[in-house]
């Protein structure tokens, strides 16, 4: 890993740690128009996009790179009926996505996979889709 | 990273992603300006178009999202300056203030056409 992405991955494993405050969750809510985790800058009517530019349904595998919380790619697996991999390098995001994944007994659960992008610790040909929002950049 | 994705997608698997990015035809003094005002911004769309071809994917779209980048950017300060008084107990008034700035300095880059934000599609 990069200097640049370690500094990245503490400073939103830092975000995470401070967990899901009723401000936050209302906040995200006025700004995204959901409340998944997200803290950037895809909207709602964004992820839904993705999940048609995808043709994400029942029985697609999705793997989502940098979910952070689980935004969009547990949502994406809670609208769509798809199965999601959930990878980013910060642990502390894909724990906020396993509590809520049993707080709330979603349907979809996620695979979860701690790892950067750069070399990823999958079998070739195993996903249907890949989306990722804002790690290229 | 790209050429990792198209390894583990199926033959007929797609991708789909966002990505902010400077805007394209800038001087080198605005390209410095948006990696300093947007997060580190390492390629423009024309570069993710090409790493994306680099890497063997076809069928590539691009379709520009900026207005809804800055429509979320003005929504994030709007709501953060509205709420201040919880948030920064809960994450500090440094953090909360430095976090503005950084959305501030983001929206006029966008305002000035400085920086982007798109979507790619593209196919295995």
């Amino acid at each position: 890993m990069t200097k640049i992405e370690r500094e990245t991955a503490e400073r939103f494993a830092e975000r995470y740690r401070v967990g899901p405050a009723e401000v936050s969750r209302r906040v995200e809510l006025a700004v995204i128009g959901g409340d998944w985790g997200a803290n950037g800058y895809t909207t709602m009517a964004q992820a839904d996009r993705l999940g048609r530019e995808l043709r994400l349904g029942p029985g697609a595998r999705l793997l989502d790179l940098g979910a952070g919380c689980g935004w969009p790619g547990l949502y994406l697996a809670a609208s769509t009926g798809c199965q999601v991999v959930l990878s980013d390098v910060p642990i502390e995001g894909l724990r906020a996505a396993t509590a809520r994944v049993r707080r709330e007994a979603l349907m979809a659960r996620p695979g979860l996979v701690a790892a950067s992008a750069r070399t990823m610790p999958f079998a070739p040909a195993v996903f249907d889709a890949i989306v990722h929002t804002d790690v290229l950049c | 990273m790209l050429r990792e994705c198209r390894r583990v997608l199926r033959p007929s698997g797609r991708t789909a992603f966002f990505t902010i990015h400077p805007a394209a035809g800038l001087t080198p003094a605005q390209r410095r300006r948006a990696s300093r005002d947007g997060p580190i911004a390492v390629a423009t769309a024309r570069a993710h178009r090409q790493l994306l071809e680099a890497a063997g994917f076809t069928e590539v779209t691009e379709t520009d999202c900026t207005a809804e980048f800055a429509a979320t950017t003005r929504a994030w300060l709007h709501q953060w300056d509205t709420n201040r008084a919880e948030l920064a107990p809960l994450l500090g008034e440094q953090v909360v203030a430095e976090r503005q700035a950084v959305r501030r300095a983001q929206l006029r880059a966008i305002g000035d056409g400085i920086l982007a934000r798109s979507l790619f599609t593209a196919s295995r």
